[in-house]
């Protein structure tokens, strides 16, 4: 069977709590997030697109690296649980940004343990996006509705069932325990006639990732940061559901005799991030702060690890409170570089 | 007054509190980049004001961005908007005379996840208002609301639509809402602890410590919030329901006294928790208690700074004593 | 695969204190487990790890030819600084290392070599010098001179170090002070007024590690040398957590201050954004 009709996608997810731990799109009041199901029937795949990201998956917003009792001469490893995890319902952008995270986690003279053990145990099911929204841009991120990238399989609608397109090799396991086989088509063909009939709001114009970079980086000290930051609130709402953000914090904690490490999300808009015990911060204004997101994202990034630090999911666009708008700073500079 | 006719006005006292150099910018908002949304500006010459626009999706607090500010500003502002400066007036943050305040009376702002809500599947593409209604555009056509349904939560149980105090006014006064404006608090309050831990504890779950609650504040402006102290540590950082609780309850109690009620925090809160529910209890307390809320009284003094020998001390006295 | 977030277990042989002021201490420690291979090169730092306390980083101070014993200069500021100012012979510690950099060998070899530091900053120039007098390698480096300052004789290091360099041939060493007590017998003055008064090769390399006011007034004085800015390596400081280039918090350009650094050229130091 190489597609899987929509409605025995519950069956299908209750066949695969079996042996493994489920994370897939659920609803909580008004809000979409990606967390462990307990039944297939709790799976919401209607929607464009989750609230927050699902990269919680594999670096979770809370985890602890280390701890101790009274009693225990050091500290011990903590391990994360060792059942194999299915991300399902992810959208390729999401899956994409992972591979990002793989690079800068797993990859380099250090590797990072905790999250590749995670890593190693996550099968990831996307589902390519028939309707982008107005807020997408993964493709002028380099991406796609129908990217492959970072995916084990990719399903993708086509008149009310799922066709699926078997990516990796791990992908190739868990469709066969599933019973299911490759579909034998490039993915994205379904839908050739509905995207032209909509147009490709993924794709908007103006945005080009090389020369956004040539851009920004002569840009650095100009002041037009102030005045493109001026209405941020330095709130990190865009580092929080962002896919591809990795920033974190690492804090100890002791309590009547046992003491822990942790690690838990931080973000580069926030103030402390960078001040140094001495008081003094080398990024003490919310411009300065914004300018370092725009430019890790879409310039050290490419230098460091060979891709933007952005897959265009426009969740932060979304979610900004106060509707600063990335797409317009990004455009803003890929035009003057063009000039 | 229309929405558009304030918007004329607004632009017309931006424009000329900027010509007239009494301001170095002034802080409005200008259209959104996405349906249902106004964003923040700062215009600074006077052909920019023609940028500014009023409509019901201006529900940002904009005071926030007074405190602390190297220029001198003119900021328009909503009934909620003068509470804050109020309170910030009183704590120092902001000083009168470097502030024009362009006062706006406001209906109450509409909250997009209720319209999208009402608009069912499929993407909204934009919602225009008709006098009190609005109507949405989505899945090729349209539907009519009234601006009453899907107020934001904040809006819907406002006691002060009116500026507190302002320079200017742009528009007529709208009547206030009548009647007793806790009976939110006092549902809650009565159901019974089980039923409300459970109640908090589900709604926290969502939460991510992504502090955006505290970033759109206006009152929350310490250099070094108590989140960050490591010496000791007062709360945790991590997102287990007792150290998410601990922070939540521990804003509310700095907030004490000094939240207006805006709704900024549950407006900027992403997982869409009911953050303003614990404040609003602190601030039914704080009235009864004191007879204060916040922000609607320039001259009253902050009830948590200055001590009145009136002041019940039943929480360390027994009744009848001192 | 070893987890990099994990400290090596390491035990207080011995906690001097270094300054009359109280405020700096040295701890010298050993590993429990003596079988551990550690080995570094002058400039890097590790992690030292109290779990439930936390952690901070510390430029490694003594010779990378005895790896068996390390050393580590302390300056008290805050919780972790404080906790381990206060540890006793026999108790424990983490560590997790060795990290970022180092010294770049390769350049500074066939050179004569100018360390330059100041206060504090000096813990990592020890380990170089200590490492380029060591037989074995200090016909590597055609000449090696090292200017050191603080403000007052008692807020100097290293002080029998000093003294037992002071007394070689192989080596041309200045120790200066801001203010002198009644005992000082040496230079009265700041580093960049000494430096300014040698004499260097043109292609001589520079190391410099000190408080950013002896840096900025250093640096101008190396130019009028003819020192160029490919020669003169600093140690950069950012507020760091991880220690392996994953949290972000040490990024600034394309670097991250904890793995391409913390030891920068100024050549490399003026290419990144002017954040530091």
């Amino acid at each position: 069977m190489n597609a899987i009709p929509g409605r025995q996608v519950p069956r299908l997810l209750d066949a695969l709590l079996g042996g493994h731990v489920v994370f897939a799109p659920v609803r909580h009041g008004r809000i979409v997030a990606f967390e462990p199901i307990a039944s297939g029937s709790d799976a919401v795949l209607g929607c464009s697109n989750s609230t927050v990201s699902p990269r919680h998956v594999l670096l979770p917003r809370m985890e602890t690296l280390l701890t101790s009792c009274s009693g225990d001469a050091y500290a011990r490893e903590c391990t994360c649980p060792d059942s194999p995890v299915v991300l399902f319902g992810s959208r390729p952008c999401d899956a994409r940004a992972l591979t990002l995270l793989d690079r800068i986690l797993s990859g380099g003279a250090n590797r990072d343990v905790y999250y590749q053990r995670r890593r190693d145990l996550l099968t990831i099911v996307s589902i390519g996006c028939a309707r982008p929204l107005e807020t997408c841009f993964c493709t002028a991120m380099g991406g796609g509705p129908f990217s492959t990238d970072g995916s084990d399989i990719l399903l993708e609608e086509c008149e009310g069932s799922f066709l699926v397109h078997v990516v990796t090799e791990r992908g190739r396991a868990l469709a066969s325990k599933l019973g299911v086989c490759d579909a034998g088509r490039r993915p994205g063909g379904a839908t050739a006639a509905a995207e032209e009939e909509t147009g490709h709001p993924a794709a908007p114009t103006g945005i080009d990732p090389g020369m956004l970079k040539g851009s920004l980086d002569a840009s650095f000290d100009d002041p037009v940061w102030r005045a493109i930051s001026e209405r941020c609130i330095g709130c990190g709402i865009c580092s929080y559901v962002c896919p591809s953000c990795h920033c974190f914090d690492i804090v100890d904690e002791e309590a009547g005799g046992s003491a822990c490490r942790k690690r838990v999300w931080d973000s580069c808009q926030f103030a402390s991030f960078t001040e140094q015990a001495s008081g003094f911060n080398p990024r003490p204004t919310g411009a300065s702060r914004y300018r370092q997101r725009i430019m890790h994202k879409f310039s050290y990034c490419i230098d460091d690890y060979g891709m933007a630090g952005c897959v265009g999911c426009g969740r932060c666009v979304t979610e900004c409170p106060v509707n600063l708008d990335i797409r317009e700073v990004l455009k803003a500079f890929a035009a003057r570089g063009a000039l | 007054m229309s929405n558009a006719d304030m918007q004329t006005g607004i632009r017309e006292e931006a424009a000329r509190l900027l010509a007239e150099g009494r301001v170095d910018a002034v802080v409005g908002f200008e259209e959104g980049s996405l349906p249902m949304r106004a964003a923040p500006c700062f215009v600074s010459d006077p052909d920019g004001a023609d940028r500014l626009v009023w409509n019901a999706f201006c529900s940002n607090n904009l005071s926030r961005y007074l405190r602390g500010s190297d220029r001198r500003l003119g900021v328009v502002a909503k009934g909620c908007d003068t509470r804050s400066i109020v309170e910030l007036i009183k704590e120092r943050q902001v000083a009168r005379d470097s502030v024009v305040v362009i006062g706006v009376p406001c209906r109450g702002m509409a909250d997009p996840r209720l319209l999208s809500d009402k608009a069912g599947p499929g993407r909204i593409t934009s919602v225009e208002e008709a006098g009190d209604d609005l109507v949405i555009s989505a899945n090729g056509g349209t539907i009519t609301v009234r601006l009453d349904e899907v107020l934001h939560r904040s809006c819907a149980v406002c006691v002060r639509r009116n500026p507190v105090l302002s320079d200017v006014l742009v528009g007529e006064g709208v009547p206030e809402r009548p009647g007793d404006s806790f009976g939110d608090v006092a549902e809650l309050s009565s159901r019974d602890a089980g039923d409300r831990w459970e109640h908090f504890s589900d709604e926290m779950s969502r939460c991510i410590r992504c502090y955006a609650c505290r970033s759109a504040c206006p009152m929350c402006y310490c250099t070094r919030c108590f989140v960050d102290d490591t010496g000791p540590r007062w709360v945790g950082r991590g997102t287990g329901v007792g150290d998410v609780l601990s922070f939540h309850l521990m804003r509310v109690m700095h907030l004490a006294g000094r939240c207006v009620e805006c709704g900024a925090c549950e407006r900027a809160c992403p997982m869409d928790i009911d953050l303003a529910a614990l404040n609003r209890k602190s601030c039914a307390d704080v009235e009864r208690l004191f007879g204060y809320r916040a922000g609607l009284s320039p001259d009253a003094p902050a009830p948590l700074s200055a001590f009145d020998p009136g002041d019940p001390q039943d929480f360390m006295l027994e009744p009848g004593q001192g | 695969m070893r987890n990099p977030y994990a400290p090596i277990p390491m035990r207080v042989v011995r906690n001097r204190l270094e300054t009359e002021d109280g405020g700096i201490r040295t701890l010298t420690l050993s590993f429990v487990d003596s079988s551990e291979e550690f080995a570094f090169e002058p400039g890097q730092f590790a992690q030292l790890s109290l779990l439930g306390v936390g952690e901070a980083p510390f430029g490694i101070a003594s010779s990378p030819m005895e790896p068996r014993l390390l050393d580590f200069t302390i300056s008290r500021a805050g919780l972790v600084t404080t906790e381990l100012h206060h540890l006793e012979q026999g108790e424990t510690v983490g560590l997790r290392g060795p990290l970022g950099n180092g010294y770049p060998l390769e350049d500074l070899r066939g050179r004569s070599v100018l360390v330059v530091g100041g206060g504090f900053g000096f813990s990592t120039l020890r380990a170089f010098t200590e490492y380029a007098l060591h037989p074995g390698n200090r016909q590597a480096f055609d000449g090696l001179t090292v200017v050191y300052g603080a403000r007052s004789p008692g807020l100097l290091l290293y002080r029998e170090e000093l003294a037992e360099w002071g007394k070689r041939d192989d080596i041309r060493l200045h120790v200066t002070v801001d203010k002198p007590d009644d005992s000082w017998r040496g230079p009265v003055g700041t580093v960049p007024a000494l430096v300014r008064g040698l004499e260097m090769p043109r292609d001589a390399a520079v190391i410099v590690c000190g408080p950013p006011a002896m840096i900025r007034h250093t640096l101008p004085v190396l130019a009028g040398l003819g020192v160029s800015p490919d020669r003169i390596h600093l140690s950069l400081e950012m507020k760091m957590k991880c220690g392996i280039g994953k949290c972000g918090r040490c990024n600034i350009g394309r670097a991250y201050v904890c793995t391409d650094g913390p030891v920068f050229s100024l050549a490399s130091l003026e290419a990144l954004p002017g954040e530091h």
